[in-house]
């Protein structure tokens, strides 16, 4: 049974969403959009949107999430759909995706959408880089690190 | 194991906090997910994409681990904590790459992770160092010490590591993606031929770049083509960004032959590559990966040359011992080249000993040259990507002693840019992606080249083998380029000449039908004979090509093969 789950942490049924060339604004539902896609701004106000991955390590769907996020300003629900692997879901999350339908029951652990505390890049979930951030980053050089022989 | 104090000195990247936590990190991601896949949670298929991302191969004997040396560059402790990981995880040794990093051939695949928190703490790791993501920056092995520099590109090359590390949005493009960096007059970083190649220089006081996309090695080899000139510095991620966007979202996925970006961008055209670039980089230009002077200044200090004391006669004592020992002076003559510090020079540890697989080097060479980096420099030792060591601040009344315990360490030859410092990757002895084995054709033209005259009498000549189309071995850039081709289950090895990889690169002609591993050595002098019958003066094997053309070469070849 597929799964969405959301960023929070939450589970749901799948939504309903319809093909790009089928949708209106008046159905009420989500699009359904291929990875390849050119963004169309009558889609910007749909409720839900949601990206089709034709294959999990097809990088396509995480540039047109951004461009969505960060060029079209799109503030909805954005999804990922299709060929979607619960390891890849902390790049979805960064690029602006708050939900991924999973072919799963269980959520997996929170570990999977955050393996690690902090990233040196700007996201669509984080426009500062970290070199704006921190401008100033304590030092560890002194650190004494343990020696191959010790 | 104690350090000279002096070590605290050298100029390389140091990681602070949120570096080092970065990567324990990952090292914990990434043993969730081993641990997942030994438990049988995780296909074969998604864990080789993730293993791939940690440059974890499965070659053709046991897993290969790909250990990331960001720009070639390495810390005595670094290196030394890689001859640890040969000597316990491995079979005592490892491989220097032509991508400036590290390779193990033999650890097991439950271990990595233990590597990889070894690696750690010495403030190292595999991150992308495979897979279809942006690998390891490479630059030019001199960074930082060569008299010939405008720019020292470290600085830079790290941005562009910590900006291209876990990118959320450029880790799945369509193909693998390999970016290098010059800052000196004579390119030794191979810029032409990289997915994208950026060369820095100054102009009216500021930092600028030239940025060529699109060239590479591979199937179809291509010299990139410039699609902008004197960026200035802070821009440079942004423009990086918007050239990785077109590509992620445009490159072809559908034929991983026709994957790179240099098919993107012979489709588009350059000009239409560049305007797409240009359009994207406009809304991208001013945001906040924008590199401010602050971000740009502090990262340059990491680089700042360490205090380099005065050596008072050092040009009088090295002058001597070049007189009195020949075979020194032509060590020095071959492997030294001049550092911008009067007193210094930038000394080449070949490790293309007859009868040693190029770049391979044991856990005790490993050590050797990291005591001598401390000995005879700050602690600093750079990998090239002609698979050498490299130290880059020698007092030049140390290289005696330096080259003395090289050569009782198999370390001294006096090769560097001869036709025995042969490039050549790990081939069908290791590799499951080749076509044919690349080592014992090397070690064959070794033996047949290894006279001294004879050697120097040719001159500088890049002889370079791949074992396969991937062209790890860069052969497409050789003056003499071999490539290993399967014939119906049979290795074949198809020759070309005229392959250039500096400044006025060029990429090399197929002579013609390819010849049996037998046939290599005697192809290979009979193109040699050529070249000394038709050269004039002193003219280089590359210039005598150049002049000359395939057709004399070509004549010698299948006269004597057929």
């Amino acid at each position: 049974m597929p799964r969405l789950l959301r960023t929070n942490g939450e589970l749901a049924p799948p939504p309903e969403l319809l093909d790009a060339d089928q949708w209106t604004p008046e159905s009420g539902l989500g699009v359904k959009l291929p990875v390849d896609a050119e963004v169309d701004e009558r889609w910007l106000a749909a409720p839900l949107l949601g990206i089709d991955f034709p294959a999990f390590n097809d990088g396509r769907g995480l540039s047109l999430a951004v461009l969505l996020r960060t060029r079209h300003g799109y503030a909805g629900e954005l999804i990922a759909v299709g060929a979607v692997h619960e390891e890849l879901l902390h790049y979805m999350r960064r690029c602006g995706f708050n939900g991924f339908v999973l072919n799963k029951t269980e959520a997996p652990p929170a570990a999977t959408l955050h393996p690690h505390s902090d990233y040196y890049q700007a996201s669509a979930v984080e426009p500062r880089p970290a070199h704006r951030r921190m401008e100033v980053r304590p030092s560890t050089s002194s650190r004494t690190s343990p020696t191959p022989s010790s | 194991m104690p350090f000279p104090s002096g070590l605290a000195l050298h100029s390389m990247y140091r990681y602070d906090s949120f570096d080092q936590q970065f990567v324990e990190e990952r090292v914990a991601h990434f043993r969730a997910q081993t641990q997942r896949y030994l438990a049988g949670e995780l296909s074969d298929d998604a864990f080789l994409q993730l293993r791939l991302r940690n440059g974890l191969y499965i070659q053709r004997l046991a897993p290969m681990l790909r250990v990331a040396v960001p720009y070639g560059t390495l810390s005595s402790r670094q290196l030394r904590m890689l001859a640890h990981v040969s000597r316990h995880y491995d079979r005592g040794y490892a491989h220097l790459s032509t991508r400036q990093n590290m390779q193990f051939n033999w650890p097991q695949l439950a271990e990595v992770p233990d590597i990889l928190a070894d690696l750690a703490t010495v403030q190292m790791h595999a991150i992308q160092t495979s897979g279809n993501c942006i690998r390891n920056v490479t630059t030019d092995e001199f960074a930082g010490v060569a008299a010939d520099e405008a720019v020292d590109p470290r600085p830079y090359c790290e941005l562009i590591r910590q900006w291209s590390t876990s990118h959320p949005e450029f880790d799945w493009l369509p193909r693998k993606f390999k970016i290098a960096l010059s800052g000196a007059a004579a390119d030794r970083a191979a810029v032409n031929v990289h997915d994208i190649g950026i060369t820095a220089r100054r102009q009216g006081g500021e930092v600028v770049f030239d940025i060529l996309a699109g060239g590479g090695l591979g199937r179809t080899p291509a010299i990139g083509a410039l699609i902008r000139e004197a960026l200035p510095a802070r821009h440079l991620l942004t423009y990086i960004e918007a050239i990785m966007r077109v590509y992620n979202r445009y490159g072809r996925r559908d034929n991983k032959h026709r994957a790179r970006i240099k098919i993107l961008v012979r489709a588009m055209t350059a000009e239409g590559f560049k305007a797409r670039v240009d359009e994207e980089w406009g809304h991208l230009r001013g945001s906040p990966s924008t590199l401010s002077e602050e971000a740009i200044e502090r990262m340059v200090a990491h680089f700042k040359p360490p205090p380099h004391p005065e050596r008072k006669g050092a040009a009088e004592t090295l002058a001597a011992q070049r007189l009195q020992v020949p075979a020194f002076n032509r060590w020095v003559r071959r492997n030294v080249s001049p550092h911008k510090q009067a007193g210094y020079a930038v000394a080449v540890l070949s490790t293309k000993e007859t009868g040693t697989p190029p770049g391979d080097v044991s856990d005790r060479q490993m050590e050797a040259v990291a005591d001598w980096a401390d000995a005879y420099g700050f602690g600093e030792v750079r990998i090239s990507h002609q698979q050498n060591f490299v130290l880059p601040d020698v007092g030049q009344d140390q290289l005696y002693a330096l080259w003395r315990a090289a050569c009782t360490e198999r370390l001294g030859a006096a090769n560097r840019g001869l036709a025995t410092d042969i490039i050549c990757c790990p081939g069908g002895d290791y590799c499951s992606l080749a076509n044919a084995k690349s080592i014992p054709v090397a070690e064959a033209l070794q033996r047949q080249l290894e006279d001294y005259d004879y050697l120097h009498d040719l001159g500088e000549l890049d002889l370079n083998i791949s074992g396969c189309m991937n062209a790890c071995g860069h052969h497409h850039v050789g003056h003499i380029g071999i490539l290993g081709v399967d014939k119906k289950g049979r290795e074949f090895y198809q020759v070309s000449i005229g392959g250039h990889s500096g400044a006025d690169a060029s990429i090399g002609q197929i002579m013609g039908p390819s010849f049996s591993r037998a046939e290599v050595p005697g192809v290979i002098s009979g193109i040699l004979d050529v070249y000394l019958a038709y050269r004039i003066e002193d003219e280089s094997f590359l210039h005598c090509f150049r002049r000359i053309g395939m057709a004399p070469f070509k004549e010698r070849a299948y006269a004597k093969a057929a």
